[in-house]
């Protein structure tokens, strides 16, 4: 047996970026480009060279997760309904190479720091909704974001409520923090870099390679674009942490935009807990140009969209049936709740936080591959396959 | 009649978007430099939640 042709498209929401009968949709192309100008424009008076950067990687990464289509959503799903683990097995070979950098980030010299967050009982329930949500819209943090960049109508609806949920998520935060926490929890937190960083990267080669080795032995192979894609999508995370300071990170900018938005409609946001927080405090009261996630996923979006263009993929796009659209809105929800509770999606919080050396990020791979296992057995209420 | 398929509604909220965002960016106090919630305050997690006693 060799690996099913599944496999190597890790995103069924978007179709192809290309596709060798579908002309260029210039005039699109052309408007993204103009889109991206515009806001590179404004982001270079703003915050500078630094800004502009942060703004092309963000739009370098949206192209290259909807060129490779490389998703996490999808992959979970297969490994839970048919044993397939080589997707899972690529995420930790990302997960791994960025924590090479992320780890001794202090010891290089680079005033960068990891992505920590307490082990909290928000966490527990936050990634498990977030799994359930993950699979009931099709997408994760960065596939609902890549793939409404590639025009998805299934996520035309996912994001809208991914960012009404996140909103939701930033109230309900401050309460569920008092849930119960162990605090953030260094995995060989009092150890050297070294040792800190040794230890980790065996216990990511550890699993990643458990799941290789169990797909190797169901006769699996490991896509090259999965592969390159790790790769690639790694490198681009580097730039990201050493120029921005932090791990890339998607759903607070989803929170922001929900802030920002419900604060034009006339809530009182800035009355609410999580906005009287020292960070998102200045979030709010700042541009959406002036955040790094808000910023970053705009220029994903154009990414995206601009390669989707290229290959005339946006007018191929097609509505999902009603109850899948319902799914979409429902796990949307769920993620932007979720999301918040825990610290972040599969970027924020698996891959920053695991990258990081954080047990909050174990804990949050566990506990959505719980919730994973819940919404694959709730989708064919939607009339979803498995 | 306009049928409204994905790529017009995404072109809608591309437009509507992109003037949210311009907008934004030319009425809020934004010579401040790129942040992430995280670097301020008694931050414990990337969205800025702080540290709370039982956090250590």
């Amino acid at each position: 047996m060799t690996t099913s042709p599944a496999l190597t498209t890790t995103s069924p929401t978007a179709p192809p970026p290309t596709s060798p009968s579908a002309p260029t949709e210039w005039a699109t192309v052309l408007t993204f480009g103009v889109l991206g100008l515009v806001l590179g424009c404004l982001v270079a008076l703003d915050t500078g060279l630094r800004g502009v950067t942060l703004f092309t990687l963000g739009g370098a990464l949206g192209a290259v997760f909807i060129g490779f289509q490389y998703g996490f959503a999808s992959a979970w799903r297969r490994f839970l309904v048919a044993g397939e683990t080589m997707g899972i097995a690529a995420h930790f070979l990302l997960v791994g190479l960025c924590a090479l950098l992320f780890i001794p980030a202090a010891g290089l010299g680079l005033a960068a720091t990891g992505s920590l967050a307490p082990v909290s009982v928000s966490l527990l329930v936050g990634a498990f909704i977030f799994g359930i949500g993950m699979q009931l819209a099709n997408g994760c943090g960065s596939g609902v974001l890549f793939s409404f960049g590639g025009g998805s109508g299934r996520m035309l609806v996912a994001l809208p409520f991914f960012i009404f949920g996140s909103l939701l998520g930033s109230f309900l935060l401050p309460t569920a923090l008092g849930w119960g926490s162990l605090g953030q929890m260094a995995i060989a937190g009092g150890a050297s870099d070294g040792v800190r960083l040794a230890v980790n990267v065996a216990l990511i080669a550890g699993v990643g390679g458990l799941f290789y080795v169990a797909g190797r032995r169901r006769g699996q192979t490991m896509p090259k674009t999965l592969l390159v894609g790790s790769g690639v999508i790694a490198a681009l995370c580097w730039l990201v942490f050493v120029i921005s300071g932090n791990p890339w990170g998607i759903t607070f900018g989803f929170t922001l935009w929900g802030a920002k938005l419900a604060a034009g409609l006339g809530v009182p946001v800035d009355e609410f807990v999580f906005w009287q927080w020292a960070g998102p405090k200045r979030a709010l009261t700042h541009s959406v140009l002036a955040d790094v996630s808000s910023l970053m996923n705009i220029g994903m979006v154009i990414g995206a969209g601009m390669l989707a263009a290229l290959g005339g993929a946006l007018r191929r796009q097609s509505w999902p049936s009603g109850r899948q659209l319902i799914a979409a809105a429902i796990g949307g929800v769920l993620m932007g709740i979720g999301a918040r509770l825990a610290f972040g999606c599969n970027i924020g919080a698996f891959l920053a936080g695991i990258a990081s050396g954080s047990l909050h990020g174990w804990v949050w791979f566990v506990m959505a591959m719980a919730g994973s296992w819940v919404g694959v057995r709730w989708r064919p209420a939607f009339g979803l396959p498995r | 009649m306009v049928r409204l398929t994905p790529k017009w509604v995404y072109a809608l909220i591309l437009v509507v978007g992109g003037m949210f965002v311009v907008g934004d960016h030319l009425t809020s106090r934004s010579m401040a430099g790129l942040g992430a919630p995280g670097d301020l305050g008694n931050a414990c997690a990337p969205c800025g939640a702080p540290c709370r006693d039982s956090d250590g």
